[in-house]
């Protein structure tokens, strides 16, 4: 019998350890390398993640290009090249050709990549479908020359095979070029390397991205924000995130004498009155050495730092886009399809979900030649990264299909799921750890705090897009009057005079009974191109059959504040909220006053970004401008009150309630011939 | 309301620039209003009755229904008000111009014309014949006073009806609508008042108005209008203003009874309507154009049950229809309610030519003698 095997040990000849390389290789749709469509996307992502993440940590504006070539059948060169801070020599085979190597795993704040998978992936791909070996180069600023190093992986032992080197005399003073050859294929339309980079450009207005495609078009969105932005500060772990082995190891691993001090020390949060609690309800003195805790007493600390109230994790380890940015990138990529109107971009204040700061961000385009009957274009981003697949399994999805848009203007069916009409929203939430439904990344899980600011965030963006399109109806109905007064009325004057031979009259006062309102029309002079103002002019014109005395208000975004020159210095002003006002001089019936507000290019105005106020008339009686809200607290002079009255006083009682002939319709419209 | 067919003998002795002008005379009234009102600062505006279902009035003296004094306001307040307004003087311009050229257009020809008015253009030809029908209203004139007429629409006659035309070159002519015709019948032509048709004689008893051609052939191949002394007339779907006119005409002229055969569904109630109790459209031209002694021959909905006709399911539409009936003044009798009522209560509707489910002389052997006894008319 003692010759004959046992099953254990027939069993553990064949048990042996498996490379993480080989088990990617074997399951590669996981990191989503399942079919040459998607691999190509996948490597262009991945190439250009780790070019951002690294031009940002080095503070260098990005410029990033990405050139995609067909070499054969089925198989294409793809290359990208950034300015990033370049590598060193001895790292570069370790972050192209070795899976989970990176620096950012370890790093506690927010950034695109983060496991160190990926770029190796889409090396360890192209070796795989070309048997070809990634070309690096690489220059760092300190050295004369660039490395090029050609790599494989090994995937036995997950390790990187060079296979050749060499230097380079580069063009430029640092940066990183990957090359792969790979079996791919390229299109465009959803899903594609051009969406995601223009998704990209939308969310990074400070890079500047460059993509050559196959057929030799060369697509550019130039930076449109001159700033990059600030890096995310990395930031101590904080305890209500944390798992029990990650507790463990931290105590294993440190360098400091006491349980105390790794607690003050190596995490978030944890005040000395914390401590002091905690170290209580965890029955410890203090004093123990870190390593002396483990088995239930590990777990009755980990329970203690959970239940203690600790001050919440820093959202300095976020980097939100911000509504300006969110903004300009919108414009910058969209720019051509012409949007009637651009919300002021949404950014929540940051939260805290488990350990781990989160912010939500919205932004949201309406109109132009975005299709009307379609549903919505959402973009959802994670970190600064455009997700595009897996859209219906999505938190960001469901927290737009749960939104009641009919409230909104959109329309939907039943009041749920996606909302129709020409409009984009824009997702983007930021994270020091996104709760992803798989490894590949492509959708963010449910979540109650995440869906709740999502939900926040999308009415505070839809409430805009309310206000834009009832003003919008609003000056539909003042232009049907526009109509009747500037292009009928002067006609049904001509042909009535001529067929009862009389002079045509003055229609002025027919005008201003037909109006009967006070029209205020702002309209945005923007600067020729070159120039360095933006002009936003607001006529007010009389429209009423009685002389008016008004005040106009004016809000701005206090960003933006003040203008200058301004036509007419206002009666008063506010600046920290962004307000100004003005006591018009008396207006006739059809009189009109202007005031011109001029502001510098850079502060990116829009008619939309001003809202106008106006007191001495009503609601009723007013177009382009709402009555001044009770919360302003401004004293409005006595003789604009006065005139109010009196005008009031002197109007006719309401409408006539006559049946308007031309709107009663006969039900028995199939009883004629 | 309208003079004209009344005065027919005042015609031929005027210029025909003269009786548009005539006809118009109430339009230089308006123009006057508007322009005081213009003058006077108010906004333009003239009253007219409204031509809806809640403003028909049923006239004890005429026994039609008729426009009721509920007057609408239209206004420049509004823009529609306002194009109206103003394209009602384009209008009175044109038909001017047509009687100095002496020309008359077409409501379609019309519709076309607009297009030289800039803002006054019409949108469409409903549009342009609400405004006629307004500009009869105001004037309480024809549309053929001003000069515009539809095309010609082709309802046919086939029977013993003799009558003589005045045709476009001015030649009368005797037509006989059964020996004189071929198969289609006598065609209509859109003017049916006496000096373009004279009725001289017939040896009918009584007149079916049906609204399918289909229907039409099948009685006419039976042999029905000869074996019954019957003219037949066919309304061809909603009947045109001439085909109502004629009815009337043969009705009042030739005391010939009329009975409407139509399909059994809402719309053809309707079509019912507009001949015996008038059309609320042209609820201003309903002593004219209405012959208020039609009654309702079929298929209605007892027949349906009563001769089990194969039938198809009401739609929602019809289901709106039959509804807007039960509020329709027309329709408030115990009869009509009763009818409409089942139809709703069943949801079927029957085609006039399912009744061919017994055999293509099932309608003249059976069904029709059936009824027309139960009527009083056989």
């Amino acid at each position: 019998m003692a010759e004959r095997p046992t099953v254990a040990q027939q069993l553990a000849a064949k048990q042996r350890e498996i490379s993480v390389a080989e088990f990617f290789e074997r399951n590669r749709q996981i990191l989503g390398f399942d079919n040459p469509l998607r691999a190509l996307l996948t490597t262009v992502k991945e190439g250009v993640d780790n070019a951002l993440d690294a031009c940002e940590e080095a503070g260098i504006l990005p410029e990033i290009s990405v050139e995609i070539a067909r070499e054969g059948t089925e198989r294409l060169r793809v290359a990208v090249d950034d300015n990033g801070p370049g590598i060193l020599r001895r790292q570069i085979p370790n972050v192209f050709a070795r899976l989970l190597y990176g620096s950012r795993f370890h790093a506690n704040r927010q950034s695109r990549g983060q496991q160190g998978i990926g770029i190796s992936a889409a090396v360890l791909y192209a070796a795989l479908t070309t048997a070809r070996p990634a070309r690096i180069v690489s220059k760092v600023a300190e050295e004369e020359a660039a490395q090029v190093v050609e790599l494989l992986i090994d995937t036995q032992r997950n390790l990187p095979r060079v296979i050749s080197e060499d230097l380079l005399l580069w063009d430029r003073p640092h940066g990183t070029r990957v090359e792969l050859l790979l079996k791919a294929k390229y299109q465009r339309g959803r899903q594609s390397p051009f969406e995601y980079l223009k998704d990209t450009a939308i969310v990074n207005p400070h890079a500047r991205i460059v993509l050559v495609e196959p057929d030799g078009t060369r697509v550019t969105w130039e930076r449109a924000a001159p700033t990059a932005p600030p890096i995310p500060k990395e930031v101590l772990p904080h305890p209500y995130g944390l798992e029990l082995g990650e507790l463990a190891s931290r105590l294993k691993a440190t360098a400091r004498p006491t349980v105390a001090e790794v607690l003050a020390r190596e995490f978030a949060g944890v005040t000395p009155r914390a401590l002091r609690e905690v170290l209580g309800r965890a029955g410890l003195s203090g004093k123990e050495k870190p390593d002396s805790i483990h088995g239930e007493l590990l777990e009755t600390l980990l329970e203690a730092l959970r239940t203690v109230p600790l001050l919440p994790p820093s959202a300095e380890s976020l980097s939100p886009i911000g509504p300006l940015l969110i903004k300009r990138g919108l414009r910058n990529v969209l720019g051509e399809i012409r949007p009637d109107f651009f919300a002021p971009p949404v950014s929540r204040p940051p939260k805290v979900r488990g350990g781990f700061p989160f912010l939500v961000e919205v932004g949201l385009v309406y109109g132009g030649e975005l299709p009307p009957d379609q549903p919505v274009q959402l973009l959802r981003f994670a970190n600064r990264v455009p997700l595009l697949f897996q859209q219906g399994a999505c938190a960001v999805t469901n927290a737009v299909a749960n939104l009641d848009w009919r409230r909104y203007g959109l329309e939907q069916k039943g009041g749920s799921g996606l909302p129709s009409g020409p409009c984009l929203i824009l997702v983007h939430v930021a994270s020091t750890k996104i709760p992803f439904t798989s490894e590949a990344k492509e959708a963010i899980a449910e979540d109650p705090e995440i869906d709740k600011e999502i939900t926040l965030a999308l009415q505070a963006a839809a409430r805009h897009l309310r206000l834009h399109l009832s003003r919008r109806s609003r000056r539909e109905q003042a232009s049907e009057k526009f109509d009747v007064i500037l292009r009928i009325l002067p006609r049904l004057a001509e042909k009535t005079s001529a067929l009862v031979g009389k002079p045509v009259p003055d229609l002025t006062p027919v005008i201003t009974r037909i109006m009967d309102v006070v029209y205020v029309n702002p309209s945005v002079v923007a600067a020729a191109k070159g120039g360095s103002t933006t002009t936003v002019r607001v006529e007010i014109v009389n429209y009423t059959p009685r002389a008016r005395v008004l005040e106009l208000f004016l809000e701005m975004p206090p960003a933006a504040f003040p203008p200058d020159p301004v036509s007419r210095s206002p009666d008063g002003s506010e600046p920290e909220l962004g307000r100004m006002w003005w006591t018009l001089p008396k207006l006739l019936p059809s009189a009109r006053a202007e005031i011109a507000l001029t502001f510098p290019r850079s502060s990116e105005i829009d008619a939309d970004e001003v809202d106008f106020y106006e007191a001495g008339v009503d609601e009723a009686h007013l177009l382009g401008a709402d009555p001044l809200p009770g919360d302003w607290e401004v004293r409005v002079p006595r003789a604009v009150i006065e005139a109010a009255e009196e005008a009031a006083a002197a109007a006719p009682p309401g409408e006539e309630t006559e049946v308007d002939y031309d709107g009663a319709k006969s039900e028995g419209a199939l009883d004629e011939e | 309301m309208a003079r004209r067919a009344k005065e027919p003998s005042t015609k031929s002795e005027e210029s025909a620039e003269s009786v548009s002008a005539r006809a118009l005379r109430p339009t230089l009234d308006l123009a006057e209003q508007v322009y005081d009102q213009l003058a006077h600062g108010e906004i333009p505006r003239m009253r007219l009755p409204l031509r809806t279902k809640q403003n028909i009035a049923f006239q004890m003296r005429e026994g039609v229904w008729k426009l009721g004094r509920a007057l609408g306001t239209r206004s420049a307040r509004k823009k529609d008000g306002a194009l109206m307004l103003l394209r009602t003087f384009y209008l009175v311009d044109f038909i001017g111009e047509m009687a100095r050229a002496g020309k008359t257009s077409t409501l379609r020809e019309l519709y076309y014309i607009s297009e030289g008015w800039e803002e006054g253009k019409f949108h469409s030809e409903d549009e342009s014949n609400l405004l006629i029908e307004d500009l009869e209203v105001l004037c309480t004139r024809l549309r053929e006073d001003f000069r515009l007429h539809p095309e010609e629409n082709g309802a046919s006659v086939i029977g013993d009806l003799t009558l003589r035309e005045r045709n476009r070159k001015g030649i009368a002519k005797k037509i006989n609508c059964r020996d004189d015709v071929g198969d289609g019948g006598y065609a209509l032509p859109f003017n049916v008042e006496r000096e373009k048709i004279e009725l001289l004689s017939t040896g009918a008893k009584f007149i079916i108005a049906i609204e399918c051609g289909g229907m039409v052939d099948r009685l006419a191949e039976n042999g029905f209008d000869e074996q019954h002394d019957a003219l037949l007339v066919h309304l061809k779907g909603q009947p045109a203003r001439s085909t109502r006119r004629f009815l009337k005409r043969l009705n009042e002229e030739m005391k010939l009874p009329v009975v409407v055969f139509t399909d059994g569904d809402p719309w053809s109630f309707r079509i019912f309507a507009s001949v015996a109790y008038g059309a609320i459209k042209t609820a201003h031209l309903s002593q004219y154009l209405a012959t208020p002694s039609a009654e309702f021959l079929g298929v209605t909905p007892s027949d349906i049950e009563n001769y089990d006709l194969p039938s198809d399911k009401l739609s929602d539409v019809d289901i709106r229809a039959l509804q807007a009936e039960l509020t329709d003044p027309r329709f408030q009798t115990a009869e009509w309610r009763a009818e409409i009522e089942l139809m709703l209560k069943n949801g079927k509707k029957a085609e006039q030519q399912s009744l061919a489910k017994y055999g293509l002389n099932y309608v003249t052997e059976k069904y029709l003698p059936e009824k027309l006894t139960e009527m009083g008319i056989l």
